[in-house]
């Protein structure tokens, strides 16, 4: 097991350093020049230059990179052009809220989702089946900042529920735990649907199994067959899908962390991006990417959990 | 949505051989399924409606006029008037025209890089290793800021988001296509083919692709509808299709900040976003079911 | 930065008295204090009066910060603030300033004139790279006379330099802290002498000011001289308006000047939120042309053009009847306007006129419903903004349709778009831009030096050039205004410019607040933050 793990981080630093490389190139051919952006709407042309030499933009684009390479794997994410604060300490206050935000959307969707599979797969073809999958289906079909929107409107405005701007504090506070609500409720919306579709398919595949017809056969209760038997079998591709998925919930939480004001390390990326500010960028992308091989490593490992034939590998 | 790939073919090897599926069958099984056929009706639908948009719309989707401003429903025009006074009917129309192409454009472009991507990472085995990476690479790589490094880049637009769509769709059908390859890779008729010295791009092409074709269109069946919401999404971050260029998710984006006061300019295109994924979804859905092998039993 | 604390502990208690519970719930602090949390939509990059020309920047600077003279709400009279008096000599060259005696940073360092000769400095060394210095004046030098007394000599005379003083470019620091943070000033810390404290910043999120409690020397038109009545402000990055609109009303942030023209309304007719506006607030929204490129060099076009546009359905349109249609670049309540020069009907709302003129300026309309002339189309691109300029545009784009012109939008995010703007690319740009005054206007758009920016039109001329020298020089306010109304009519009567709106400035202040009084400087509506107080 152990052996597996390290196989996967050693596979995952090519990836890595490739997210890099393309962020990096990426980030070169985009117009925008730092130096214009940070001189602002009055600046002369003269101005613009002198911030433009300052911040050394002149060096050639294959040094450049290697310098930051070699100053990441030194564990050195570099400045921000921008404001000069180190990459390291604006991931650090950012990443907390935005793996706060994860966690809390999976905690209630993930479960909320096997449920509502697994009742749909019981009781496959009848009424409550076709309405819990066409929830679920109604779910993944709408566009998230129209969900968020209603939310704002609707539980925080008018309703006067939970508050809607920003974070309250640690979660472990009312008020923080006030103010993850709403987006929680949003994020973690839109992951409702695909874990039930797959709760539903993968459960109602266990079932048909040769092992299930036997245990139905010694005439154990069918809850028990579903809950006992079936259900962990049938939980590996919804633990697969749930790692595929977290590049699309990241996604997700962009939008999200801008509806709400929540101080995130998406907020970050887009900001960063759009700012050319490259330093800031490139260790956004690379914490976004990181958090998705390491859920995936996660996967993996859970894989092997549920799954012993994986394990015997 | 990613079902497909969440189910590895390698991890569970398949035992009922994925054979060409004879037409017919295929349609007489989806023709029972009613939700199945209501979408597909409202699909072909709305795929009428957007190729004649330019002819069935009741008026210039890009004449505006500020005296209408925001106006609801009404007899001359039934869906209201946007924030610019523009008719919400052929602004939809002419929306669906936009949305529907790019979408389509951008699966059917990324599809097919990720399904050659994927089918010689699985007939090759040399290949495979660095083709996954790069795979995983963008697959890392969240879709949606890569979308704005390009629209930095090119500068927002309808080619941009196409772009970024493509790029978004390649990794997950490249990722299915392998999987489903290797199934069939396992199969004898392959090692004949090659036994009787045929060209690899021929068994790839003319045998190994036919095999997987099904899987893959049911993964594109299903993308479609997610890559039509990230295009949501992407308008929603102020990277939409550029004015005066009707987009359903343009349109559902700047609409929003009238959504409660006017609130036909967000809703209508939202809902129309909506009908539309939930189509592709439901269809998709019927032909997984239909052409799964492993739930055909 | 230290702070007083039994003072800030006993003021607070006293507040905490009379405050009624529901402000403190949450994790209430063991003292509690009375915070405000103002939203905004962007951030800036740093808050160094020298390195940022940005609107947000100046927002926290004129709370955290003074500058020797403060400006009326009326947007024309001068104060004093830090500088008790001043006189100006006959030459126009030397500016002596008495400066108050009882003013300390927040640090607790005492201000004296050597604090204002090294903030100049400052800006003007060339190690600094510092922006827009040419607001500054021809700096000869500044002299600390004695403590108390400031010597500002120049070159020759800058005939806006007081109004220029009150912008936060000219915000006084402490030059100690400057060079104790290096790299990190404006960024980890701020050590000024306004009514409020530097606390702590997290780019894009927020910014935490505390109360100076030892303030007490805000500008007149305040009603008060300080302290500031609230213990802490929270600037806060909300984006998305639909959030701060709810927000403001259900007591998620306390005020903010980011209210999107569809809401006005909507927040008016709260009750428990007040709007308020500032009585004169000139930031002008314009598409210029480069009058350099094909067509667009073209003044019969520029002219017709001009009049498709229907400016009155724009400021009723994307800006629901808030914002004043522009018929001249400049508002015409600012300083020198030339009402006599200017004329506005060049730029009214006359399509058949704008076609006849077109017609005769050779451009054919074709079979498409455009024009053309020698084969070519009546084809302009043009870069512009985000958000409202999007809808603005859209408009505009009707407009110009109808009178068979065809205009090509790209839009780009606020921070790509003023790299765009360097290049000689397009033929039209959107822009908007805060002035005080006619010669602020001009200086910044139409020297020939400040090509390709921001004079993004290409303006040229040797005689603009001139007559913008003598307006900066002039001893008299009526020599200035002569110079700057010359050419106020030459830019005008050609027509480099479509005005669009004079855009009006809202505050608007949430249930727990009273009515803050809006003011137009530079953009920054709530100014020293002495206005804001709990009801």
């Amino acid at each position: 097991m152990l052996q597996h793990i390290a196989h996967r981080l050693l596979i995952s630093v090519p990836v890595l350093i490739g997210v890099l490389l393309v962020g990096f190139l990426l980030l070169q051919v985009v117009p925008t020049d730092p130096a214009t952006v940070m001189a602002g709407p009055t600046a002369t042309h003269q101005e613009i230059e002198a911030i433009r030499e300052a911040m050394g933009l002149n060096e050639p684009v294959i040094v450049q990179f290697g310098i930051y390479l070699g100053r990441v794997l030194q564990g050195d994410l570099g400045r921000s052009m921008i404001s000069n604060t180190a990459v390291a300490t604006e991931l650090g206050n950012t990443v907390g809220p935005t793996v706060e935000l994860m966690v809390a959307s999976l905690i209630w969707a993930v479960p909320l989702g096997i449920l509502l599979g697994t009742l749909a797969a019981v009781r496959r073809g009848k009424l409550s089946d076709r309405i819990i999958m066409a929830v679920s289906v109604a779910g993944v079909s709408m566009p998230i900042f129209w969900f968020g929107l209603m939310l704002i409107q609707y539980a925080g405005f008018h309703w006067k529920l939970f508050p809607f701007q920003g974070r309250g504090g640690p979660l472990w506070t009312l008020d923080g735990l006030n103010h993850i609500v709403l987006p929680a409720l949003t994020l973690g919306g839109v992951f409702i649907g695909p874990v039930a579709r797959m709760t539903r398919t993968s459960l109602l595949e266990v079932l048909g199994s040769d092992f299930v017809r036997t245990a139905r056969a010694k005439g154990v209760s069918e809850r028990r067959v579903v809950v006992g038997h079936a259900l962990r079998n049938s939980l590996i591709p919804v633990v697969t899908l749930i790692g595929l998925q977290i590049g699309f919930l990241l996604g997700g939480a962009v939008v999200t962390e801008t509806m709400f004001a929540w101080p995130g390390v998406g907020r970050l990326a887009v900001g960063a991006i759009v700012s050319a500010d490259y330093a800031l960028a490139q260790g956004a992308i690379l914490v976004l990417a990181l958090s998705f091989l390491l859920v995936n490593l996660v996967v993996d490992v859970l894989y092997a959990f549920l799954d012993p034939r994986v394990r015997a590998r | 949505m990613t079902e497909l790939s969440a189910t590895p073919a390698a991890i569970l090897p398949d035992d009922a051989p994925t054979e060409r599926l004879k037409r017919p069958t295929i349609w007489r099984k989806l023709r029972r399924d009613k939700a199945a056929m209501l979408a597909t009706g409202f699909l072909v639908l709305v795929v009428a409606l957007g190729v004649l948009a330019p002819w069935i719309a009741p008026y210039d989707p890009y004449d505006n006029n500020l005296r209408m401003m925001l106006k609801p429903p009404s007899e001359a025009h039934w869906l209201g008037n946007d924030g610019q006074g523009r008719d919400m009917v052929s602004r939809l129309l002419f929306g669906i025209r936009t949305t529907l192409s790019m979408g389509l454009l951008a699966v059917l472009a990324g599809g097919s890089i990720g399904a050659i991507l994927g089918l010689l990472a699985a007939y090759f085995r040399a290949m495979e290793g660095p083709i996954m990476r790069v795979v995983d690479v963008l697959l890392s790589f969240p879709s949606i800021l890569f979308g704005l490094a390009i629209a930095a880049v090119l500068g927002a637009g309808t080619t941009s988001i196409t772009i970024a769509l493509t790029v978004a769709a390649v990794p997950s059908i490249a990722r299915i296509t392998r999987g489903a390859a290797l199934v069939v890779m396992q199969q004898e008729f392959i090692s004949a083919c090659r036994a009787i010295g045929m060209s690899d791009m021929r068994i790839m092409f003319r045998h190994l692709l036919p095999n997987c074709a099904s899987t893959i269109f049911v993964y594109l069946t299903l993308q479609l509808g997610q890559t039509i919401l990230l295009g949501a999404a992407l308008s929603f971050i102020g990277l939409g299709a550029q004015p005066p260029t009707a987009e359903l998710g343009t349109m559902a984006a700047d609409g929003r900040n009238f959504l409660f006061f006017a609130p036909h300019v967000s809703t209508i295109p939202s809902v129309a976003i909506f009908m539309i994924v939930l189509a592709f979804n439901v269809l998709g859905d019927a032909l997984r079911d239909v052409l799964d092998p492993r739930l055909r039993q | 930065m230290r702070t007083s604390r039994p003072a800030v502990t006993m003021g607070a208690l006293a507040l905490a008295a009379l405050l009624p519970a529901t402000v403190l719930v949450g994790a209430a602090p063991a003292v509690a204090e009375t915070s405000v949390t103002v939203m905004r939509t962007i951030d800036t990059d740093r808050y160094d009066p020298h390195k940022s020309t940005a609107r947000s920047t100046a927002e926290a600077l004129f709370m955290v910060g003074d500058t020797l003279v403060a400006l009326d709400p009326d947007l024309k009279t001068v104060h004093p603030l830090l500088a008790k008096s001043w006189t100006v000599s006959d030459d126009g060259k030397l500016y002596t300033f008495k400066l108050r005696d009882d003013v300390t940073f927040c640090s607790g360092k005492k201000f004296t004139a050597r604090d204002v000769k090294a903030s100049i400095e400052r800006w003007l060394d060339p190690e600094t790279k510092g922006v827009v210095k040419n607001r500054a004046g021809d700096v000869k030098e500044v002299r600390a006379v004695d403590d108390y007394t400031v010597e500002y000599e120049l070159t020759q005379p800058y005939s806006e330099l007081l109004y220029q003083m009150t912008q936060h470019f000219h915000t006084i620091i402490n030059i100690d802290q400057v060079k104790a943070l290096g790299d990190d000033f404006g960024v980890k810390g701020f050590d000024g002498t306004g009514p409020f404290c530097f606390e702590s910043w997290e780019p894009r999120n927020e910014l935490v000011l505390k109360k100076h409690e030892a303030y007490k020397w805000g500008p007149a038109f305040y009603g008060t001289s300080g302290p500031a009545k609230v213990d802490k402000v929270i600037w806060k990055i909300v984006p998305e308006d639909n959030n701060r609109v709810a927000g403001i009303q259900a007591n998620q942030g306390d005020a903010t000047q980011y209210i999107p023209y569809w809401a006005v309304d909507q927040l008016e007719a709260n009750p428990q939120v007040s709007v308020t506006k500032a009585p004169n607030y000139f930031w002008t929204y314009f598409v210029g042309f480069k009058i350099t490129r094909e067509i667009a060099d073209d003044i019969a076009v520029r002219k017709a053009l001009n009049l498709a546009v229907d400016q009155k359905a724009i400021a009723e349109g994307p800006f629901f009847g808030k914002a004043e249609p522009a018929y001249s670049y400049i508002h015409p309540n600012v300083l020198d306007y030339n009402a006599q020069g200017v004329d506005q009907s060049i730029f009214g709302h006359d399509p058949e006129k704008a076609k006849a003129m077109l017609d005769e300026a050779g451009w054919k309309l074709g079979d498409d419903g455009f024009r053309y002339k020698d084969g070519k189309k009546l084809h302009l691109l043009a870069y512009s903004f985000t958000n409202i300029w999007q809808q603005i545009m859209e408009a505009m784009q009707g407009d110009m349709r109808k009178v068979g012109a065809e205009l090509e939008i790209q839009v780009f995010d606020a921070t790509v778009i003023w790299g765009k703007l360097k290049t000689q690319d397009f033929d039209m740009f959107t822009m908007s831009y805060p002035y005080v005054s006619a010669g602020d206007a001009m200086n910044l758009y139409f020297p020939s030096e400040n090509r390709p920016t921001p004079n993004r039109v290409n303006w040229a001329r040797d005689d603009t050039d001139q007559w913008l020298k003598e307006g900066r020089g002039a001893l008299t306010a009526e020599d200035r205004f002569a110079a700057y109304a010359k050419i106020q009519k030459q830019v005008h009567d050609a027509a480099v410019w479509i005005p669009i709106v004079h855009e009006p400035m809202f505050v608007a202040a949430g249930p727990r607040l009273k009515p803050i009084p809006a003011h137009g400087i530079y953009g920054a509506g709530l100014y020293k933050g002495l206005g804001i107080e709990l009801k």
